[in-house]
């Protein structure tokens, strides 16, 4: 028996991703990426991306060994199937070091869309889309 | 890839028997996608709570104030002419033209004025965003009411019967209020607040849609199977659910369907763009001196509107609820028909839509029977049976 356990926590350590480092952001619909020097992490505000009304990111940045934090985070949307973006650009505010808030998204058509994130610092800049399905 | 699925349609259609219904039932054999989908577009009537923008929304003596107001003449230029004169009740508060008849024609088709208090944007264009701003541009425009605020304010003052009515609704004499936009932007706020009222009632579909979602299989089989058919192209192949979103049968937004934005040979309608770049210089917008709210609670869409250049030639996807009572349709009125809107759509021609444009729209050939049901469909989004009609014959009612 507790061999099994442990065979299914080693598969479980297994699947998770190893990040260069650890953004200070969790808890439910946290999203984690990879991002060039950088790990970045999100959250929606609401935790439900609603379909065709206003919401909210919380981002957080931390810097992979020997790297910079960023100079500036940016967020877009892009909904490459209709080949547009968000009618709306959005505000982003730095609220602590590596600490982000994404104000003014809009995702206004049920479908794919890329969220594209941009970190850039010492003239270099990193990316790093997300897709999401809306319905 | 995450594939997101709103909570509340996850419950819905966990909820929901599994009938494996077929036609002969009453009800199609809708899939678990389609029911999701489906359940989107409710409930009606939505929530509706007082707009903060406008301290006097959902206020009676602000609603009596501006029912008087929308039929109020003298409001305009000419002292012939009032909201009331485009925005017909029995018309289902439009006017049945191709383009609206102000001072002269102007270049759009009237939009109607049902569940207009639901809207982000106002106007084909959304130069407006707010009711009671809305409210403010067609008495200003010369084509239109060609009104002054001087002269809005001057009647409002004069008259004993509309000041007394202001006095109600605000607490304070007009001929106390010095400054003409003021009282021109309260007008506005009155003439919103009254038509927040106009809402339109529940419709064959919502019964049928409901009756899904709690499983009451005699309800839904009420809802005659052309219509469910069309529904079924609607949300399904016809993609016009990915535009036309919600309760609403909207999103709110802008989109360029391929209609002509010429006006006349040598001008053209910006649409969009033009309206997003008059919002911005409006003093009357959210963002401005006139919201009652001081947090601007309402104003994100204001603060991060993006002016694009494919903006240009993008008009504001209508609603279709009662869409079978508001033709002429599109933007300058120029389909007559409900079934001439689905054959557009269904012929439509790819070279007449932007180069960069949406890869959305493509011919969708329907057959004779999927655009008889399609528009059947279409047609059980409206409410038939609300009589509209002032409530009162405009007699003084507050001296």
């Amino acid at each position: 028996m507790t061999k099994r356990v442990l065979a299914v926590l080693a598969i479980a350590l297994l699947a998770v991703p190893a990040y260069g480092c650890v953004p200070e952001l969790s808890g439910g619909g946290t999203r984690t990426l990879e991002a060039g020097r950088y790990t970045l992490a999100y959250r929606a505000s609401p935790p439900e991306i609603p379909l065709g009304k206003h919401f909210s990111l919380e981002i957080a940045v931390c810097a992979n060994a020997g790297a910079p934090l960023p100079d500036s985070v940016s967020v877009d949307a892009q909904m490459p199937e209709h080949r547009h973006g968000m009618n709306y650009k959005p505000s982003i505010r730095r609220e602590a070091a590596g600490r982000y808030r994404a104000d003014g998204l809009m995702l206004h058509m049920p479908g794919r869309w890329d969220f594209i994130f941009e970190l850039r610092a010492a003239g270099r800049t990193d990316r790093v889309t997300q897709s999401e399905v809306i319905e | 890839m995450i594939r997101k699925i709103l909570c509340i349609g996850v419950l819905t259609i966990a909820a929901l028997p599994s009938w494996g219904l077929a036609a002969d039932n009453g009800v199609l054999d809708f899939t678990a996608g389609e029911l999701r989908r489906i359940m989107q577009h409710g409930p009606w009537p939505q929530a509706w709570s007082p707009d903060p923008s406008n301290r006097v929304s959902g206020q009676r003596a602000a609603i009596d104030f501006g029912e008087q107001l929308f039929f109020e003449n003298r409001l305009s230029g000419s002292g012939k002419l009032s909201c009331g004169s485009c925005h017909v009740p029995e018309r289902d508060w439009s006017d049945g033209l191709v383009r609206g008849e102000g001072m002269q024609t102007v270049d759009r088709n009237t939009p109607n004025l049902v569940n207009a208090r639901y809207h982000r944007w106002y106007g084909w264009d959304g130069a407006a965003d707010s009711l009671w701003s809305q409210s403010i541009r067609p008495i200003l425009n010369d084509k239109e009411l060609a009104s002054t605020p001087q002269h809005v304010a001057q009647l409002l003052r004069k008259d004993a019967e509309l000041a007394c009515h202001y006095q109600r609704t605000f607490g304070k004499s007009p001929a106390t209020v010095t400054d003409d936009e003021t009282l021109l932007v309260d007008m506005g706020k009155v003439l919103a607040a009254f038509q927040e009222t106009i809402v339109a009632a529940r419709t064959a579909f919502d019964e049928f849609r409901d009756a899904l979602a709690r499983g009451d299989r005699a309800a839904a089989a009420r809802y005659s199977l052309p219509a469910q058919r069309g529904l079924q192209i609607f949300i399904g192949k016809g993609n016009c659910s990915t535009c036309h979103t919600g309760p609403r049968f909207t999103n709110g937004e802008f989109h360029s369907t391929g209609v002509s934005f010429f006006t006349s040979k040598d001008r053209v309608d910006p649409g969009r763009y033009e309206g997003i770049r008059q919002l911005k210089e409006s003093r009357f917008n959210l963002l401005g001196p006139y919201n009652d709210d001081p947090a601007r609670t309402t104003a994100v869409a204001t603060r991060h509107v993006d002016l694009v250049q494919r903006n240009f030639g993008e008009f504001k996807v209508p609603s279709l609820r009662n869409a079978a009572l508001t033709g002429p349709y599109m933007h300058n009125g120029q389909i007559g028909t409900l079934r001439e809107v689905v054959r557009y759509y269904s012929e439509i021609n790819p070279d007449r839509l932007h180069a960069d444009g949406e890869q959305l729209l493509k011919p969708l050939k329907l057959s004779a029977q999927e655009v008889d049901d399609l528009i059947v469909f279409v047609e059980s989004l409206t409410d038939f049976r609300t009589n509209w009609k002032r409530s009162t014959g405009g007699e003084p009612s507050c001296t």
